[in-house]
């Protein structure tokens, strides 16, 4: 045999991988500058399989990065801009120190500067790459379009993510693609669906800042530079499918309507104009002037069969709701107390079709006054008012948002003026069979249906044994339908004489309206295949079946206990406010 | 020579002339010998001929008119001469010294005044050119015939020159402004592909083609989403029961948090038995001088083992007999092999079963293996010194929930919920902020006034 002996660490792990330091030391960066250089890149450091072979035998932990990482970054050209810049900056000092303010003068004109377009091209090659991880892109400018203008950061970054997210407001005002609102402790979640993809953001309070000390802003600043080149990349190409003219402007009509009104308040032309696109209150200026969107993208009909008659139904009908879901608030006209936060609410208003004012002083870009007789809604945040107008709901702000979240204008008596509110819930929630839905959630999904609450309860009774008194509705279906399956199952395999009898059919009191039949009939069908399914089962399938089906009856039987504790907190509560009630009188 | 003569002859000549130097030109006058010199040639004009006596000549005539304002000859008498008539000082001398106590600084002008005033009573020469310009004809003449072409439009050459001049560049070189510009432009970045024009081999050999980023790069380190929603009992008005799920996780992160507490302090804490009485005081000043005896003995003791430690040699008879021993236990053994073989036929089912057990097993960790690892993807790696550290719940206890939006206080900070959120995606490495190390230490030194008070 013989040969040479191998040595350690020279091939294999050890030498895919690169320390931090010597990376830096290879890229003759500063470790500032390194960091800026990986954030802006998208590179991240990434932990070996195999700590000990690549740390060359020490177990000390390291951060590592990819050989072949920093290998590509060794051919950005940003990397000498850095370098060019460290250089400046020396200068810069130097010549401050000698006080030859000439020099000053001469290099800070000269001061390099660099771009990201090309990184951005290079990391999402197409617009819908871009899209898809914009959600971090909008949560951030939205952050730091919050800050104070104290000098944590830049003030032109600021103004600049301003700029950005009250374009990216006026996109989705105008495409209608709001989703889903969830008002947290946090801040408030949007969600929005743009050319199909869905975006999530998070867009803190006004005025909720404590600077955290142990943030560290450069990073976070480095990732906002990078996200905004994307972000106004984005805004840029999103605004042309829509024929709007970018940077946004306003209407003509609109404009020459603000304009009379609060000229002499603001100091800066620049600045009221941005002020009166983030009122969000005015539509936007086309390409091409359109007549009032008549372009209602209709879905090409096909001929198809079968599956994918039913594919193209199913979306047909869930393409009917989307723009049903988009004229929520058509036709309504809202005014906006000065308690309430007016630009949440306007730019969801605004996504719905609503036309939206407020208080002279609170903003620019009112359009009509409290005294307006047309107003139908004023959104009020404070426990009484004085004077009150007849031919208007006075409602809390979160009938909008419960509103948005149900798809559908909700009853406006629980949010009236003083009422306590009914829970806020949170829509990212999707509930699977058997879990534990709070009963104000069942409320909604029954309202969805256009059903009445109250005949819900009497079908619950029909079907029920005494001991499932607590089921909820949806989870009563189910398991009423198994029992269904079982007996006739049970009945097959004792002597096959099931009484088959052809009747008429009846017409169900629930089936009276064509949604529910609808429904009925798909789970009519839905029940059948699973019975013939189970029919076919082999006996070993047949136990993981019934093993599924108990951990699900396992779910459901929890469930109900939620709920029970549900009533008896209720009943308790109702209790006590009696007797509230009755030691008041 | 001879001009100079005769110019002198002629000044002296002239009746009344006065040389302020009356001695310095009778001896050059009366020179006797003289150099002769061809005159013909023009160079020997200058070089032979004596002209200084005419320039001391002329150079009085200057200094006279400069001194007096003009030839001392052609003066009238009066102003050469006055008549002496002894003391008349006596009454001027006390108007100087009046003047002297009282304006002293004003009467008199400072000496340095006086050395650069004029004292040349020649006036001087009169600038003809000042009223009036030379060339005036001309001048209007070409204004007149510009004015005439400008109409026709035609322009000088001058002017022509400077309009075809090309525009400075430094419009061209254009700063790159930065890119936090509030109003920077943006573009259609992904509209229209741009196709390379050049030869691709050239762009590459010359460095002017972009390197293509690996694929591997555009995953992302975690399949967790950018934002995370918050559980629904995050709500402002949450649901009672959402809202109670919420606080028992705070509350379980809580509880463990002090559980490690109080596990570092049961560490700490000091068992009572381990503090020194007098007692154990004592023995411990008395240890190793009481027991000496014993330990001579065990060393005693020590060395009787190691003297029967030493091996003595085998006998022939012990070693066939341990040869013996070993093939029988060979044979024993293989028998005992052979046998289980056997044996084995018959366990076929059980074997089977072990085999199956055996598989089902690595089966299970197979599926459990990747489980993990499926699991992983979403966890936060270890990419530093130190670990991800999940900052605390926002929670709202029950008396804190607001009854309605304008009450609301908002918990916990969205700027630390970003932060977090991409250590805990792999995007940076969990750091802490650098302590600040002082170098040198801080020299404490009481002023003096205060320690007076103090």
């Amino acid at each position: 045999m013989g040969g040479l002996q191998k040595k350690k660490y020279e091939r294999g792990s050890a030498t895919n991988y690169i320390t931090r330091n010597k990376a830096r030391k290879k890229l003759q960066l500063s470790l500032a500058d390194f960091r800026r250089l990986c954030i802006l890149k998208g590179i991240y450091p990434h932990e070996p399989k195999h700590k000990k072979k690549v740390n060359k035998g020490s177990t000390a932990p390291r951060t590592f990065y990819l050989l072949k990482d920093i290998r590509f970054l060794l051919h950005e050209p940003i990397v000498r801009k850095f370098r060019e810049y460290k250089v400046f900056v020396r200068k810069l000092r130097k010549a401050y120190g000698k006080a030859e303010w000439t020099a000053v003068e001469r290099l800070r004109d000269n001061k390099p500067g660099y771009k990201l377009d090309h990184i951005i091209k290079e990391r999402y090659p197409t617009f819908i790459d871009a899209l898809r991880d914009i959600d971090d892109a909008l949560s951030m400018c939205f952050l730091f379009s919050t800050f104070a203008r104290t000098g944590k950061c830049h003030v032109q970054t600021i103004t600049l993510c301003r700029r950005l997210t009250v374009e990216w407001m006026n996109y989705v005002v105008t495409s209608r693609s709001l989703r889903k609102v969830f008002i947290s402790i946090k801040g408030i979640y949007y969600q929005a669906e743009v050319l199909g993809q869905l975006i999530t953001w998070l867009v803190p309070y006004q005025f909720a800042h404590d600077h955290p000390t142990d943030v560290d802003y450069r990073v976070m600043a480095t990732f906002t530079e990078m996200y905004t080149t994307l972000f106004g990349f984005i805004n840029f190409r999103l605004y042309q499918t829509l024929n709007l003219v970018y940077p946004p402007k306003l209407d003509s009509k609109a404009e020459s309507e603000l304009k009379a009104e609060h000229e002499e308040d603001y100091a800066m032309d620049s600045e009221s104009y941005l002020e009166k696109l983030s009122a969000l209150s005015a539509s936007l200026a086309r390409v091409v002037a359109t007549a009032e969107e008549e372009e209602e993208n209709q879905l090409d009909q096909f001929p198809a069969d079968g599956e994918d008659l039913e594919n193209m139904e199913a979306r047909e009908k869930e393409q009917k709701e989307q723009e049903a879901q988009n004229r929520l608030f058509e036709g309504l006209k809202f005014f906006l107390n000065r308690e309430v936060p007016r630009e949440s609410l306007a730019f969801i208003l605004r996504c719905f079709g609503a036309e939206v004012s407020w208080d002279k002083s609170l903003c620019i870009g009112g359009t009509y006054n409290v005294t307006d007789e047309t107003i139908t809604h004023q959104i009020v945040d404070r426990p009484d008012i004085d004077k009150q107008y007849i031919n208007r709901y006075y409602i809390q702000p979160q009938w909008v948002f419960d509103s948005v979240n149900a798809k559908m204008r909700l009853p406006v008596e629980d949010y009236f003026l003083g009422v306590t509110l009914p829970p806020h819930l949170s829509p990212f929630v999707e509930e699977k069979d058997g879990d534990y839905v709070p009963p104000e959630k069942l409320k909604l999904m029954a309202l969805q249906r256009g059903e009445k609450h109250v005949q819900e309860e009497e079908e619950d009774d029909d079907d029920d044994d005494d001991d499932e008194e607590y089921n909820d509705e949806v989870d009563d279906e189910d398991l009423t339908e198994e029992k269904n399956l079982k007996k006739m199952e049970d009945q097959r395999s004792q002597g096959k004489t099931l009484a088959v009898k052809v009747t008429p059919g009846k017409v169900k009191p629930w089936e009276t309206g064509s949604v529910g039949n609808k429904v009925r009939l798909e789970k009519e069908e839905k029940a059948e295949e699973k019975r013939l399914a189970i029919m076919m089962m082999k006996k070993k399938e047949k136990y993981l079946y019934d093993k599924i089906m108990f951990g699900k009856k396992r779910t459901t039987r929890e469930a109900n206990k939620l709920a029970a504790k549900r009533k008896a907190h209720e009943d308790t509560s109702k209790a006590e406010k009696k007797q509230k009630k009755a030691k008041k009188q | 020579m001879a001009a100079v003569k005769r110019l002198k002859r002629v000044a002296a000549a002239q009746p009344g002339f006065m040389s302020f130097k009356s001695s310095a030109g009778s001896d050059d006058l009366n020179s006797g010998q003289r150099k002769r010199v061809n005159k013909n040639k023009k160079k020997n004009w200058n070089k032979h001929s004596d002209i200084q006596d005419v320039e001391e000549f002329l150079d009085d005539v200057r200094l006279q008119e400069r001194a007096t304002g003009g030839l001392i000859s052609e003066k009238p008498d009066d102003s050469l001469f006055f008549v002496d008539i002894g003391e008349q000082r006596k009454y001027v001398q006390p108007e100087v010294q009046e003047g002297k106590k009282g304006k002293k600084s004003k009467s008199r002008p400072l000496r340095i005044d006086l050395i650069l005033q004029h004292d040349s009573l020649v006036p001087p020469p009169k600038d003809i050119l000042a009223h009036q310009q030379p060339n005036a004809k001309k001048l209007r003449r070409i204004a007149e015939n510009a004015e005439k072409l400008a109409a026709m439009g035609v322009l000088p050459r001058r002017q022509k020159r400077l309009l075809n001049r090309r525009p400075a560049v430094t419009a061209s070189k254009s700063k790159t402004a930065a890119n936090n510009f509030p109003d920077r432009p943006y573009y259609d970045l992904w509209g229209g592909d741009a196709k390379e024009t050049a030869d691709p081999y050239y762009l590459e050999q010359t460095g002017k083609k972009r390197v293509k980023r690996p694929e591997k790069l555009n995953s992302k380190p975690s399949v967790l989403p950018a934002v995370e929603v918050i559980a629904p009992g995050g709500s402002y008005n949450p649901d009672f029961f959402s809202h109670q799920a919420l606080l028992l996780e705070a509350h379980e992160v809580e509880v463990k948090r002090e559980r490690a507490e109080l596990r570092i302090e049961r560490q700490l804490a000091v068992n009572r038995e381990d503090t020194a009485t007098e007692e154990t005081v004592f023995q411990e000043l008395v240890e190793g001088l009481v027991e000496e005896e014993e330990d001579e003995d065990e060393e005693e003791e020590d060395v009787s083992i190691r003297g029967g430690l030493q091996q003595e040699k085998k006998t022939e008879k012990e070693r066939r007999r341990e040869r013996a021993d070993k093939i029988k236990s060979q044979q024993k053994q293989a028998a005992r092999v052979f046998t289980d073989k056997k044996q084995q036929l018959f366990q076929l089912r059980s074997i089977q079963a072990t085999l199956k057990r055996g598989e089902q097993q690595t089966r299970e960790r197979v599926a459990q293996r990747k489980a993990n690892q499926e699991a992983e993807k979403s966890m936060p790696r270890r990419l530093g010194r130190l670990r991800f550290q999940a900052q605390d719940l926002e929670v709202q206890l029950s008396d804190e929930i607001p009854g309605s939006l304008r009450t609301l206080k908002p918990e916990g900070s969205v700027l630390k919920d970003r932060f977090k959120s991409m250590q805990k995606r792999n995007m940076i490495e969990p750091r802490e902020r650098a302590k600040f190390k002082r170098r040198h230490k801080v020299k404490y030194v009481e002023k003096r006034a205060f320690r007076e008070i103090t």
